[in-house]
């Protein structure tokens, strides 16, 4: 029964069936599969059917961020509010799905990234993927932000915007891995503090007349 | 006091945030005390209306950013109207009816955690925007199946900041409320356990039927039905109450008759849970009571209540038995029985005490010691502000090493004083009924 199904997913998608066949392995051993053969041999695949989709560990890992990136990407654009919120409640409300995302595979998480020494060499390889399709989704609500006045234009910092917001999400991730309150209620709370502090001081302040007024004053003397 | 409230920018954070805050707040207060006596020394005349102005906004700014228990404590003090200068309470009361909003998307993802829908897909119509801040979360306006519903949203992570946030509020509340450290913490305890209670919300939920289906039976009083598969850990729905709060309703100019109906109600309201029901509505504060055009009162968040054990209550109750100042023997056996006084005081602390205690029950009680009694006479509550004033500057009063009072009385004290206060805001006369076995 069981190989009946498997093999109908096989013919469908090899790609699906590594990655879950990946967060498999790991939720159950807790650590890696020793190697690609041995792991497809878990899987009843041929070792270069896998390279086909993927060339290392890495790859699946890489892809597996992207894939709860996506995921929240799609849950967010099922809201029929979405599109009527501000930029700073749409970054709001991705990062709010974002976690619920994540929640569904925080074991696998943990197992990777807990151990605060190995995480700092493989986590930043891990989402370079993600990053830069984060990175990409953050221009645009960046640019709309700034059509809306929502997000003050600063010459030479504004670009640096989107890099503002990954740090925010890893801030997130961080905070969020080490919660040990019901419900994540704590991470919520961080949410809604950061992301509004963020977007207070990306909008128009009182530096900004105060940077004016310097200017004006020292180009008139 | 017409300043518009400061739009909130940023929540602090962190504990350290939050206490960074206080500090700045200490700092600024301290500031105030140096600016005040600077100018007494240019103009001896000034009085110190002006300082206690200064130190309330300052205080009142900072304790408004720290949503949470923090607004809490300021309810409290700014109930308590015996206890703090004029001008402190202005502020304070402001900060019962706003406090920074949740953003929407947060109200989304709590609706998700406990339902698994978002509001739109729980019901007809959901507002984007809060009606109403609540002290601990916030009330969104919804309808389905054509009834109108109030929702309110607890804030995430409020239950967890309880303590740490009392902890940082007890400073100020030595400085402020004039009390020593030891009598502090005797009610500090108290305030702990039912702001906790004020955070569960399945509580909550239980307690408003509970006392809601026991005062069914009291005219012109309107309770909201509260609808338990809407309601979760962090969230509750009810019925919307349509009508004012009792400013606004005063200033459409109700008859006296109408005020006199919406005084009786409240006081009915109150005299059945405190001697009946033997639990009662701690938080009389003018958010929570809404009056419709027909002088119908509406009663909504039971928060907070507090539950009065049996020897408390009759302790408290006899002291307004009529006649009872003039016999020392049973008013020293009270006294005792109340912890306002004991063993370890000196003779002359004793005398004192009595003596305190025995004005302020004489100026207390009055309203009992009548058949009617008229609420919209300010001289009387000049006269307990005035008494409230001479005693809390009294350097015998402030010297005292004892934590005075059973700790249940906090909050029974400070539910006699918020509902004098509506009553007074409401200028009804009511007759003031007493229970029982009193007379």
């Amino acid at each position: 029964m069981e190989t009946a199904t498997r093999k109908k997913t096989n013919t469908k998608d090899y790609r699906k069936l590594i990655i879950d066949g990946f967060v498999t392995h790991l939720l159950e051993h807790g650590s890696m599969p020793a190697s690609i053969f041995k792991f497809a041999k878990e899987l009843d695949m041929k070792e270069e059917v896998f390279y086909t989709y993927f060339t290392s560990f890495e790859g699946v890992k890489s892809a597996i961020w992207v894939r709860i990136f996506e995921d929240t990407l799609e849950a967010v654009a099922t809201q029929e509010v979405y599109k009527e919120y501000a930029v700073r409640e749409k970054f709001l409300s991705f990062l709010y799905t974002w976690i619920e995302e994540l929640k569904k595979n925080r074991s696998y998480l943990l197992i990777l990234y807990q151990d605060q020494a190995t995480a700092f060499k493989t986590l930043p390889s891990d989402a370079r993927e993600f990053k830069e399709k984060f990175t990409d989704f953050a221009s645009e609500l960046i640019l709309e932000g700034k059509e809306t006045q929502e997000i003050a234009s600063r010459p030479f910092i504004t670009e640096k915007y989107d890099e503002a917001l990954w740090l925010q999400v890893a801030f997130v991730f961080r905070y969020w891995m080490s919660d040990r309150s019901a419900n994540f209620e704590k991470t919520d709370a961080a949410i809604e503090k950061s992301v509004n502090l963020a977007f207070d001081l990306m909008g128009k302040s009182a530096l900004d007349s105060f940077l004016d007024f310097a200017k004006f004053l020292y180009q008139t003397k | 006091m017409t300043e518009k409230l400061r739009e909130q920018g940023s929540i602090p954070v962190s504990k350290v945030q939050r206490a960074a805050k206080f500090i700045s707040t200490g700092a600024k207060v301290g500031g105030n005390y140096v600016k005040h006596y600077a100018k007494k020394m240019v103009n001896p005349s000034m009085n110190k209306e002006e300082l206690h102005q200064n130190n309330a906004t300052d205080i009142y700014n900072s304790l408004s950013e720290l949503k949470g228990s923090a607004l809490k404590v300021a309810q409290m003090m700014s109930m308590d109207k015996n206890l703090l200068p004029r001008a402190y309470q202005d502020k304070f009361t402001m900060a019962q009816y706003s406090a920074p909003p949740l953003s929407y998307p947060l109200v989304v993802k709590t609706f998700q955690k406990y339902f698994q829908k978002t509001p739109e897909q729980l019901f007809d119509f959901f507002s984007r925007t809060a009606k109403n801040a609540a002290s601990i979360g916030q009330v969104h306006q919804a309808r389905k199946d054509g009834k109108l519903l109030a929702v309110k949203i607890q804030y995430p992570g409020v239950a967890d900041s309880v303590s740490s946030d009392l902890k940082l509020v007890r400073p100020f509340a030595l400085r402020l409320l004039n009390m020593n450290e030891r009598e502090l913490d005797h009610y500090m305890e108290e305030v702990e356990e039912r702001l906790l209670e004020e955070t569960d919300y399945r509580l909550e939920v239980a307690r408003s039927r509970e006392i809601s289906e026991a005062c069914d039976h009291i005219p012109h009083l309107l309770f909201p039905r509260y609808y338990d598969a809407l309601s979760s850990e962090r969230i509750i729905t009810m019925d919307w109450i349509e009508g004012k709060h009792i400013k606004e309703w005063m200033e459409t100019k109700p008859s006296q008759t109408l005020k006199n109906q919406v005084g009786q109600a409240l006081w009915d309201f109150y005299h059945h849970q405190v001697h009946h029901l033997k639990q009662v509505h701690a938080d009389p504060h003018p958010g929570n009571f809404i009056v419709q055009e027909d002088g119908t009162l509406g009663i909504i968040d039971f928060g907070c209540v507090k539950v009065m054990p049996e020897e408390f209550y009759s302790g408290y109750f006899s002291l307004i038995k009529p006649g009872l100042t003039k016999n020392q023997e049973e008013l020293d056996h009270i006294f005792y029985a109340l912890d306002f006084i004991s063993d370890q005081d000196t003779d002359q602390e004793k005398m004192y005490f009595k003596g305190v205690f025995t004005e302020m029950i004489s100026l207390l009680g009055k309203p009992f010691h009548v058949d009617r009694f008229d609420f919209s006479k300010d001289a009387y509550f000049e006269e307990i502000f005035r008494l409230g004033d001479r005693i809390s500057n009294d350097p015998m009063f402030k010297k005292s090493r004892q934590a005075r009072g059973s700790k249940h009385g906090l909050y029974i004290n400070r539910t006699y004083f918020g509902l004098y206060n509506l009553l007074n805001q409401l200028q009804a006369e009511v007759v003031t009924t007493k229970p029982a076995w009193l007379s």
